[in-house]
């Protein structure tokens, strides 16, 4: 008898069994509070946690120290207007450069800007280039980026103003000078996240990956503990390879049923409540985009917990799989900067292109066309661990069955 | 311990693989070649050079170069291209006849690393453009070169980096990152050691093993433990900063010696949760997420700065917070003495909780009075 005869004859039969997988797998994770505790505490708590903790999304009034030997009007008027933008904030004045470092050293401020004695004589020829420095504690990135940022900005001004004068007493008219300082002017657009927020940048995976790993955890917790206690499901009379199939079906199911509404709450919701996350997104293409975000990562988590013979197994070892799956995916640290072969090992998991393709939708407002390659991923994952689930289940049940 | 040799070994493994994976997934340090797209409208020598200068940029590459902005546009949303430059119509002549024509830089920052690493090199390349206009135009008026570049930028701004001259992003990372997996470890592996004595309903006869003295039991569970931690911790340690050469600005005993005790109030946090959840299940789930919460509140990748006041306060309940703040100062800045002393104390301070639990855990142990699934 073929597989698909006999699935057909008993049609009613399979919906029922189908269904006794799901009800008896829904209910092995109500009474298991530890899978509780990852499944619906986690995945709950986590995003509020850093919906709050990045609320302020970026880093402003980093405390700075200014040393400035020229102590002239140009160099006081530079660091007025440093002192003025956001970013930066000078907390200290030192004479010297000696002194400068033993506070930035101390962490009492976390960069210095530089005046040498000639900064102002410099300017006030036709012919000098005056050097400003800037020293910036590296622990933090975000530091730099706000010091660096400012000082630019008026550096700019500052030396538009001084090109004028000086083309001016060249004999060249202000117009043309103008013309010439700005000879190609440009504008710059920081799309999406025009303030580079720290939060909206790292916060929007980590949502994905929340879902992704609680539900991974929780799979082999399960799974590991259906293994140790023998219960039913794993016991069952397989008789077909069909059964497989069926009891991989229910599993999925379930879990499905179980995330559909917790990934709504974390990936639609969460973002239209705290602001300071993008959420430009059309949320029926991220309903879409879910779908086969779940299942790929339901069928992946069944494949692996297949392997684990413990409760406790999955999550001794595989708890660190979080922060591998999060740089392995190329979102923090760009993509094209992996190596190679981790790069093409990352396109085995699902949260790569899972990732990948719920920060395009969401926090770019892509369409389902332009996230065609992760959607397509997804699903290709979806049938591959579908098909190593069902052949290890069919395995582990023909062992069960010989003992 | 040893009974179960499994978990021993597989900490051990996964330690190791992931010390090889962050040793090598950011190898790089600093990125490269980060794709971006041209959307060349003019179409002139003056437009393809600014393509072929762009591509001699070691940061960027341009991989597409595109018709109109809507295809460059879209090309991003896909996530092809981390940025674009548009040229615009009649570019060259605009330039040459001082009419200022526009470029338009655009970046995707969704990937803020990437669009910034873009951004820095198309604004640079921006105003290499009006420098080379101008540069034409004051040599040809007689001035010299170093007089033309007086006028060209006549104050210049110099960027030095205290601590990671090389703004390597895996030096940065690295030394906080592994020591937070092995902080991990040390939780999940601990508060199993112990629970699993419960479940197995094993913890009469370990209690009899130590003379019925639950402290004598604990310390005997752990120190083992402890041991393989601390070497595993160094190892890890002398790998980054004699293996792989990350700086040590500091003392490599200070950080050896506060690994050490973090290792120990890592311990303790394992201990204070098993023992007020004698329950293996829970407690491990529990124990997991305050582990995995440790990489976002320590403030290595979001700064304490920033965070709303009541979580600043909250990020001290974390010793790889304080491991961080030692690591800051020791291999980073060289800073003073109590920038190493004080977040060493403060790790010490994880290990009183613990002292409070022991009789609960010692009730747990005799009555086996929580579900042991």
């Amino acid at each position: 008898m073929s597989l698909f005869s006999n699935i057909l004859q008993n049609a009613s039969k399979t919906v029922r069994f189908v269904w006794r997988v799901i009800t008896d797998t829904v209910s092995a994770v109500f009474h298991d509070g530890g899978v509780i505790t990852i499944f619906f505490v986690a995945s709950l708590i986590y995003p509020v946690l850093y919906g709050f903790l990045c609320w302020e999304n970026t880093v402003k009034e980093v405390p700075i120290i200014a040393v400035d030997l020229s102590g002239s009007h140009e160099s006081m008027r530079f660091l007025r207007k440093v002192d003025a933008s956001p970013d930066v904030k000078i907390v200290y004045r030192c004479t010297s450069m000696t002194e400068a470092e033993r506070l930035l050293k101390a962490q009492k401020a976390h960069g210095i800007i530089y005046f040498p004695r000639d900064y102002a004589d410099n300017l006030k020829g036709l012919r000098g280039q005056a050097h400003v420095s800037l020293y910036c504690d590296m622990t933090t990135f975000l530091y730099m980026k706000n010091l660096l940022l400012p000082a630019n900005m008026v550096m700019l001004e500052e030396m538009h103003q001084i090109q004028l004068k000086r083309l001016n007493s060249l004999g060249i008219s202000d117009e043309l000078a103008y013309e010439l300082t700005q000879g190609a002017p440009y504008e710059e657009t920081k799309l999406y996240n025009p303030i580079d927020g720290y939060g909206s940048f790292l916060i929007p995976p980590v949502l994905v990956l929340i879902i992704l790993q609680t539900m991974f955890l929780g799979i082999c917790m399960l799974r590991g503990t259906f293994y140790e206690e023998k219960q039913t499901i794993y016991q069952a009379n397989a008789h077909h390879f069909s059964h497989a199939i069926l009891v991989t079906i229910g599993m999925a199911l379930a879990f499905f049923i179980i995330y559909i509404g917790l990934s709504v709450i974390d990936l639609i919701l969460i973002p239209h409540v705290f602001k300071n996350l993008p959420h430009i997104g059309n949320p029926i293409y991220i309903l879409r985009f879910i779908v086969p975000m779940l299942l790929a990562t339901i069928f992946f988590s069944l494949f692996v917990s297949g392997f684990l013979h413990n409760r406790e197994t999955g999550m001794v070892i595989l708890l660190p799989t979080s922060l591998i799956f999060l740089f392995i995916a190329g979102v923090s640290w760009p993509q094209p900067c992996i190596p190679k072969a981790w790069r093409i090992l990352s396109y085995f998991f699902p949260s790569t292109w899972s990732m990948h393709g719920y920060l395009h939708l969401s926090s770019m407002g892509a369409n389902m066309l332009q996230i065609k390659k992760e959607f397509d991923a997804l699903w290709m994952l979806t049938g591959f661990y579908f098909v190593l689930t069902v052949v290890q289940q069919y395995i582990t049940f023909r062992k069960a069955r010989k003992q | 311990m040893f009974s179960r040799p499994l978990y021993i070994i597989a900490t051990v493994v996964v330690m190791l693989i992931c010390c090889f994976f962050f040793a090598t997934i950011l190898q790089q340090g600093v990125p490269e070649r980060m794709p971006i797209g041209v959307v060349d409208l003019d179409r002139t020598t003056t437009s393809r050079n600014i393509i072929h200068q762009l591509n001699s940029m070691q940061m960027v590459e341009v991989t597409k170069q595109c018709h109109s902005y809507a295809e460059a546009r879209d090309l991003l949303q896909r996530g092809d291209i981390y940025g674009f430059i548009v040229i615009p119509h009649n570019f060259y002549n605009e330039l040459a006849g001082l009419k200022r024509p526009k470029l338009s830089v655009y970046t995707n920052n969704t990937y803020t690393v990437a669009a910034n690493m873009a951004y820095k090199q198309l604004l640079m390349m921006c105003n290499l453009v009006s420098g080379a206009l101008q540069l034409q135009v004051f040599t040809g008026i007689g001035l010299t070169e170093p007089q033309a570049m007086a006028l060209i930028q006549p104050i210049v701004v110099e960027t030095h980096q205290i601590a990671n001259p090389k703004s390597n992003y895996s030096i940065y990372l690295i030394g906080t990152i592994l020591p937070g997996i092995l902080g991990l470890i040390i939780l999940t592996t601990t508060i199993f050691s112990i629970g699993i004595e419960m479940k197995d309903k094993t913890s009469h006869d370990w209690l009899k093993t130590a003379n019925g003295s639950m402290p004598v039991a604990l310390i005997g569970k752990i120190f083992p433990y402890s041991v393989i931690y601390i070497i595993l911790g160094i190892c890890c340690n002398t790998l980054m900063y004699k293996v792989l050469d990350f700086p040590v600005a500091g003392s490599f005993f200070a950080m050896s010696m506060s690994l050490l005790i973090y290792v120990c109030a890592m311990q303790a946090v394992a201990v204070l949760i098993i023992g007020l959840l004698p329950s293996v299940r829970t407690a491990l789930s529990i124990g997991a997420l305050y582990g995995m919460l440790a990489f976002s509140m320590s403030g290595f990748t979001y700064p304490a700065m920033a965070m709303l006041p009541a979580f600043r306060s909250l990020t001290w309940l974390f010793p790889l917070t304080h491991y961080y703040h030692v690591y800051v100062n020791e291999a980073l800045l060289n800073g003073p003495v109590e920038n190493t002393v004080l977040p060493i104390i403060y790790m010490l301070l994880a290990l009183i909780p613990p002292l409070f639990i022991v009789k609960r855990l010692h009730y747990a142990a005799e009555h086996l009075n929580y579900p042991t699934k």
